[in-house]
């Protein structure tokens, strides 16, 4: 193994506990990520055909939150070899030695259960189970297994972050159905450019650390041509809230402006091929994949919870 | 008579290790007193003001 690996295993191998702050245990729960969770829980929830009483959403969300970060926790646990070769992630709490991996899965696994056994009490036991699945999904499927394995990890893994809306349904209604599946598919199809897009600017860094990311395994053309078809699918079925009755006007604009976007950004990547010029529409197109999910999320929760809906003619579903 | 496995001694903390792991007291303290208001809130909304309202 590396020097940089060694390293990790000198730094941390017969300490008992280690010197990590608060900040640092935070930074394990992948807070962006959560950040985004939130908010497409919140989608789920916002369009579900009911109702629920604001502090037991607040709870519910909280909780979904602290299982996402669970996952990423248990997620960094399992990775902190691997991690410590990467240039992106060298600088996370475990392979950087502020924290223990023994204290990464116990955190993590102890917030796993926690946020699992809350969410039963708080809304119900499908919207705990499926919470419950997501966090196996994540930590257990993708991380353990597929992301070590194939190049289609983060196509199949993807289905982990794309359940949080269904769970937001399943708070509110104690079901779930076609809207939060909707909403699944977009984020589902949404996965693969976006990391893709980051892929082919780190392939060197999945390289070393031997992680068969598509860029690496069939190459960053084939890799091009694969973020443009997911984009041309991704778009359209992104715009189905707005056809379907619960996304308005507003989100119909957003959708299909940001989605034109999304396409026309993914093509750039798939012309500009070389030098440096190539690695800023990689970056241009994985920075504005967040900025689409974000956009769509908040515009269906805005019109949907705060009563800025302007209803369209209802096309299908 | 077979000897004790030999155990690995933690190196000693600095002071600036200890203040660390004080402030992570601290913070764990904090999250505990949240979750305390936090299920008193929930047990409130979840079954309602009548959960105060029983004999002594």
């Amino acid at each position: 193994m590396s020097a940089a690996f060694d390293r990790f295993v000198s730094r941390t191998d017969g300490a008992i506990s280690s010197t990590g702050e608060a900040r640092d245990f935070f930074a394990l729960l992948k807070p962006r990520v959560m950040f985004l969770v939130v908010v497409t829980a919140l989608g789920g929830m916002a369009t579900a055909p009911g109702t629920i009483h604001p502090v037991i959403g607040l709870a519910s969300l909280l909780a979904i939150a602290v299982g996402a970060g669970a996952s990423g926790c248990l997620n960094m646990w399992y990775d902190a070899d691997i991690d410590a070769l990467m240039v992106r992630t060298a600088k996370r709490p475990i392979p950087a030695g502020r924290i223990l991996p023994s204290e990464a899965l116990a955190f993590g696994l102890t917030l796993s259960v926690g946020s699992v056994i809350v969410l039963g009490l708080v809304a119900n036991l499908l919207s705990a189970a499926m919470l419950a699945f997501t966090i196996f999904f994540y930590a257990v499927v993708y991380s353990m297994w597929l992301k070590r394995s194939t190049p289609q990890n983060i196509v199949i893994g993807g289905a982990a972050g794309a359940f949080p809306p269904m769970i937001g349904e399943a708070v509110v209604t104690g079901d779930f159905g076609l809207h939060s599946i909707v909403l699944f598919a977009i984020i589902f199809l949404w996965t693969p450019p976006h990391f893709w897009a980051l892929a082919l600017v780190k392939s060197g860094d999945y390289a070393r650390a031997g992680i068969p990311m598509l860029p690496n395994v069939a190459g960053p053309a084939a890799t091009r041509r694969q973020i443009v078809a997911y984009s041309l699918v991704m778009a359209p079925v992104a715009v189905l809230p707005a056809l379907m009755g619960f996304g308005g006007l507003a989100y119909l604009i957003v959708s299909v402006v940001t989605g034109l976007a999304m396409i026309a950004l993914s093509f750039r990547v798939l012309r500009v091929t070389e030098g440096e010029a190539a690695h800023k529409a990689a970056y241009a197109l994985f920075g504005f994949s967040i900025l689409y999910l974000f956009l769509l999320f908040a515009v269906l929760l805005a019109e949907n919870s705060l009563g800025l809906m302007w209803a369209l003619p209802k096309v299908l579903g | 008579m077979s000897e004790a496995p030999k155990r690995d001694i933690p190196p000693a903390f600095s002071p600036e290790d200890m203040a660390r792991r004080r402030r992570r007291s601290v913070a764990l303290a904090l999250v505990l007193a949240g979750l305390v208001i936090f299920f008193f809130v929930v047990t409130l909304v979840k079954t309602g003001p009548a959960i105060m309202n029983r004999p002594l």
